[in-house]
């Protein structure tokens, strides 16, 4: 590598770190609280109540749609959601007849077994909904979580410019050596290098699925403008007699990819479905095919299948960023990695930070212009 | 590979197949996950043990 293009990768690796600092260091302390959500929740008693009997009957989606209903009946369902997770939970999102998006509308979250119907707490009320909200958006909702985005892209630059810096650095230092005795940013710098390149590959995973995870607004949006609605074109014959249950709808959509589950069903006339068939989605077992969803448009008339898709590629890796960003997918041990790793992440951000504050600013800063000033730390 | 990237490379390889692992399956698959990504873990620790100025001041540098 050139002096030149050193000095290039140097200053990407310093500004794109400095200027995502403070939101990552926010980041951090709420995500390191938040892989512990499931616990935290169950202790501050903010579970939902999704009990049942061994060999109870799930109730009809009907009759869970229609209680649903009743929270304000002036609203009407629009999407039913089913947890992947929990057998026992069931989301209904009722919303202003007619209307396409989900901006005016609520979620309703319904015992699936019981009908058992749980009052959802606005999320600033909860610890775990409060963290999450700082971590999400910043209390500032779709702006803020575009500005986490873009911070998640400038970390992920950074931890790429900062393996490129890490080589000629390290030429004449051995791996993990600590100079504790040689001033705070010696010590600061040989921190940073050990414990950045020792995490990066998590790093790196965590936040590019972060930064996936912040943009799946416009993500879902460009699948549902593009895929869904191309779909929903070609089958435009207007609505004449009377609609089918969403139990027949998903019947129907689960009939067409045989050993699946129901991940969602959109009711007619809404973003993810057309003016006269239901959207079912539906997902498998594994908790990797758990990730991925196909769809299977269903005649609300005729209760028949008329086309069945698989999700594109880019939705694909929005699902499949969720557990690669959270670390729920391997237990409590894997959790208490992801924790850790946190920990350690907070670290090479703070002692980054410091190296900054204490850079030479007179003589020294001359030597690390010149072409050997990668290695000066060992001057 | 010279021995600059021996170890990072090591560490990297070892965190791409843990963080792989439990998503292929369950049991075994979960131990894989864990002990790998444990390493890097690990390895930061000792380090830090070993080098920590009070601990062992007689120890020369690693």
């Amino acid at each position: 590598m050139t002096p030149a293009s050193l000095r290039g990768w140097r200053l990407v690796h310093r500004w794109t770190s400095l200027i995502c600092t403070v939101n990552l260091l926010i980041l951090c302390v709420t995500g390191l609280i938040l892989v512990f959500h499931h616990e935290i929740q169950h202790i501050m008693g903010e579970e939902l109540d999704t009990s049942y009997t061994e060999g109870q009957a799930r109730l009809p989606l009907q009759t869970l749609v229609d209680i649903a209903q009743k929270a304000d009946p002036t609203l009407a369902p629009k999407l039913v959601s089913f947890d992947p997770e929990d057998a026992g939970a069931n989301y209904i999102y009722i919303g202003p007849p007619g209307a396409r998006d989900f901006e005016d509308g609520r979620w309703v979250v319904l015992n699936s077994f019981t009908g058992n119907n749980q009052v959802l707490k606005k999320p600033e009320e909860t610890l775990t909904g409060f963290l999450l909200k700082l971590h999400v958006d910043l209390f500032a909702g779709f702006a803020g979580q575009m500005f986490v985005g873009v911070m998640g892209i400038l970390f992920v630059v950074s931890t790429v410019s900062g393996l490129v810096v890490y080589g000629p650095f390290m030429k004449k230092l051995a791996f993990g050596l600590l100079r504790f005795g040689r001033g705070p940013r010696i010590a600061n710098i040989d921190l940073h290098n050990l414990f950045g390149v020792a995490t990066l590959v998590w790093a790196f995973v965590v936040g590019l699925t972060g930064a996936i995870l912040s943009f799946s607004p416009l993500i879902i949006g460009y699948w549902q403008q593009t895929e869904l609605v191309a779909m929903a074109a070609r089958h435009t014959e207007p609505m004449t007699g009377t609609a089918i249950s969403i139990d027949q709808a998903a019947q129907a959509g689960l009939a067409a990819f045989p050993g699946k589950d129901l991940a969602f069903i959109a009711y007619p006339g809404n973003n993810y479905s057309s003016d006269r068939h239901f959207s079912v989605m539906v997902r498998g077992h594994t908790e990797l095919t758990k990730k991925i969803l196909s769809v299977a448009l269903v005649d609300a008339e005729s209760g028949t299948v008329v086309e069945t898709a698989d999700t594109p590629w880019y939705i694909t890796a929005l699902l499949l960023s969720g557990p690669f960003h959270f670390g729920d997918y391997g237990g409590l041990p894997l959790q208490i990695i992801w924790a850790l790793f946190t920990i350690v992440t907070t670290a090479v951000t703070v002692t980054g930070f410091v190296v900054w504050l204490k850079r030479p600013r007179t003589r020294t800063a001359v030597l690390e212009r010149s072409p050997h000033g990668a290695s000066e730390g060992k001057a | 590979m010279n021995s600059v990237w021996r170890i990072p490379v090591i560490l990297g390889a070892l965190s791409l197949v843990g963080l792989s692992a439990a998503i292929l399956g369950d049991g075994f698959w979960h131990w894989i996950c864990w002990i790998t990504l444990s390493i890097p873990l690990a390895v930061c620790a000792v380090k830090l043990w070993r080098q920590w100025p009070s601990s062992s001041p007689a120890t020369p540098p690693a």
